[in-house]
């Protein structure tokens, strides 16, 4: 059995993932990615190995994606992670034509050939506003843990209207909130409200297409997820491994060169 | 990977570039020192040369004093010094580098730049550029006039005779003040030879500007455009400017013969819409490199002039064709819907895989509306379009991760749809 792995170095966690050749996830890991982004990747990275049993001459290619991905420096490739989420889509739900996931700092909307080709895609600016950073600082102005937040906001009853997206000020925006009285679930609500509107321009740049499906750690999130589906009349398909999509679009990725070889890339003619 | 992979063209028409540039820069700085000579301060925009070197005065572009500061990494002090005199922070920031220099006083690395002895305001599209030079004439107290450009509002392009009229009768008005200026009378025949050479340079330029129809493209018509620009700006309408066009024909012409692109392989060609990021040039250019993407045309390079779809200056009839150029022979004063198709005829006759539109940050007005462009490229007419936003001047609107990323995924999908992997995986269990 050939094995293949992806690294993803994010701006938060760095995930990795190991896949054999029929494709089937064997290892899934995670750590926290910090100041020393190579050592993340080698952690993670270790720890998928020591899940799956394996050693490291046993992986044929590891392919980094995320941020951080000319830090994984033991990796064969690097790709985008805007690929490799398209890719990591389609691969847990074939019939993905459009992805959303909400990153640290990056918020994206891609959409997807039936092949898992990028088509298109659309970003939020160099502002970070109603990115995953948005959810860590709401979350930290409720005095909750972000994994918290999705649960809590689904009993709101009168969800706010926040004044901003800014990730800096919404915290004054909830402390003004609270000193109101406003119940934290109506708050929360009206964080993953302002969120998914954000989202929903963006998905509209590229046209939301069916089947769309949220990718990313912010997918467990049930509120965000929620108020994604109202916004766009649409169901979201949200994979158990939404959290590792990116990852395990670049094990395919890897995978695939190791399958057929390396594919001739501009980056390589040019070397 | 890097910088390596470009091909370093160093031809005669470099060099010259830079001794003819020095030539202009030293004149500016004799200016500068009381040495003799006058000079006008005008904007980039469908720029009227001709009739200030009819007067031997020496055309000044703030913008380009600035943008070569930016190149040489040193804009971000003189954004600074406008910054804590009151300009607003998402101001214009080539307007608060040239604000902030004129309180350095007009010192650069590669001269002195002279106060104007008259302000040109030639770009009416820019209402922040109008306050920018009623700002200069108070603070050096020299004469301004605001030329005021009508929009083109036809569909075809043309302006209307009403149009041509009220701008050379304004141009009429420049005359007397230039006149009063420097104390001499206009020389008709001057004019008309500076302006037989202004139409000789853009023959030339269209022609260059023709030849990345070809495979490879000779030069990138967006990074190495920036190379001509200067000449064809600040020296258009001089037996000087002349050469250095007759020499950049001689030599693309050369590159051409010989298939020399400007890297070792054309493997992307795209058409870029928007300024540079000056600040980060370098930088930039290598993130395009490093995927073998050359541009075959870009909409930049046509801001002081559009010359490849068939304007020339004409010594028959001097001030209505400098009116025609300013009117409808530059991009910025063109409508948008001209855009699209200046952009569209470039994808399709320079036979381009893509579109990047590099947004300006500081320039709402340039910027405004190319979400829609993105979309009618996108939508209407399958140009795989990639939007990126950064700014012209401010460095720190620079995000590097960021721009790094939307490329390189942009390039790897446009390569995944032309290199298709052996064998994919059909679903993950």
């Amino acid at each position: 059995m050939r094995y293949a792995a992806g690294v993803d170095v994010g701006s938060t966690q760095t995930k990795a993932i190991i896949v054999d050749e029929r494709g089937t996830i064997v290892a899934r890991a995670l750590a926290d990615t910090g100041a020393y982004l190579v050592r993340a990747a080698e952690r993670a990275f270790q720890k998928a190995l020591e899940e799956a049993g394996l050693q490291r001459e046993q992986v044929g290619q590891v392919t980094g994606t995320g941020y951080g991905r000319f830090k994984v420096e033991f990796g064969d490739a690097q790709v985008t992670e805007i690929s490799c989420h398209a890719k990591g889509a389609w691969a847990l739900i074939p019939a993905t034509r459009t992805v959303i996931d909400i990153g640290g700092q990056d918020t994206k909307a891609i959409k997807v050939s039936d092949r898992g080709e990028v088509l298109d895609f659309a970003m939020n600016d160099k502002c970070a506003a109603g990115s995953g950073r948005f959810l860590t600082n709401s979350a930290e102005a409720v005095g909750l843990d972000v994994s918290e937040m999705g649960e809590r906001s689904m009993t709101a009853k009168q969800p706010v209207r926040l004044s901003t997206v800014c990730t800096i000020f919404v915290e004054s925006d909830i402390l003004t909130y609270l000193a109101q009285g406003k119940r934290v679930d109506d708050i929360l609500a009206g964080v993953h409200g302002a969120i998914a509107a954000r989202t929903v321009a963006l998905v509209r740049r590229v046209g939301a297409e069916s089947e769309v499906t949220m990718t990313g750690g912010v997918a467990k999130n049930v509120g965000i997820v929620t108020a994604l589906k109202q916004k766009l009349a649409m169901p979201v398909n949200v994979s158990p491994d939404s959290h590792y999509t990116g990852a395990l679009g670049a094990a395919i990725f890897a995978m695939e060169r190791v399958l057929s070889g390396p594919p001739v890339t501009a980056q390589e003619v040019l070397a | 990977m890097t910088a390596a992979n470009e091909i370093k063209y160093q031809g005669e028409m470099h060099l010259l570039q830079k001794d003819l540039m020095a030539k202009y820069y030293a004149e500016a700085t004799a200016i500068a020192e009381g040495k003799g000579g006058k000079c006008a301060h005008l904007l980039i925009a469908g720029n009227p040369v001709e009739l200030l070197r009819a007067f031997d005065v020496l055309p000044i572009f703030p913008e380009v004093n600035v943008l070569q500061i930016a190149v040489r990494h040193g804009s971000l002090p003189l954004i600074q010094k406008a910054e804590e005199l009151g300009y607003a922070s998402d101001n214009c920031a080539y307007v608060k580098a040239d604000i902030g220099l004129f309180h350095s006083g007009y010192v650069t690395p590669f001269a002195t730049i002279p106060k104007p002895d008259v302000l040109v305001c030639n770009y009416v599209g820019c209402n922040v550029y109008l306050n920018w030079f009623e700002h200069l004439a108070e603070m050096v107290d020299a004469p301004a006039m605001n030329i005021d450009i009508p929009f083109i509002r036809s569909a075809d392009g043309e302006p209307s005779e009403a149009d041509l009229t009220y701008v050379v009768k304004q141009l009429e008005e420049l005359i007397v003040l230039l006149e009063k200026v420097t104390g001499k009378s206009l020389d008709w025949a001057k004019l008309t030879k500076i302006v037989e050479l202004s139409a000789r340079t853009g023959q030339l330029w269209a022609e260059i500007k023709d030849m990345t129809k070809q495979r490879p493209a000779p030069y990138d018509a967006y990074f190495d455009s920036v190379t001509m620009m200067a000449p064809l700006y600040c020296l258009r309408g001089t037996e000087d400017g002349l050469r250095f066009f007759e020499v950049a024909h001689r030599e693309m012409t050369e590159q051409l013969k010989k298939a020399r692109g400007p890297l070792p392989e054309e493997r992307f060609r795209i058409v870029i819409e928007g300024p540079p990021p000056w600040p980060k040039l370098r930088v930039f250019r290598d993130m395009f490199s490093r995927w073998g993407a050359v541009a075959v045309a870009s909409t930049y390079s046509t801001v002081g002039g559009l010359w490849e779809f068939g304007f020339r200056h004409d010594p028959a009839h001097p001030l209505e064709s400098i009116a025609r150029h300013m009117l409808a022979a530059n991009v910025c004063n063109r409508n948008f819907l001209q855009r699209y198709e200046q952009i569209e005829r470039y994808v399709k006759e320079w036979d381009a895989d893509a579109l990047v539109i590099h947004s300006v940050k500081s320039c709402r007005l340039f910027s405004a509306g190319q979400g829609d462009m993105r979309e009618h490229f996108v939508r209407d007419l399958d140009v795989p379009t990639l939007l990126i936003e950064s700014d012209i001047e401010d460095p720190r609107y620079f995000s590097e991760a960021q721009l790094r990323n939307r490329i390189d995924a942009f390039f790897e999908a446009l390569e995944q749809r032309r290199v298709t992997a052996g064998k994919i995986l059909q679903g993950v269990s």
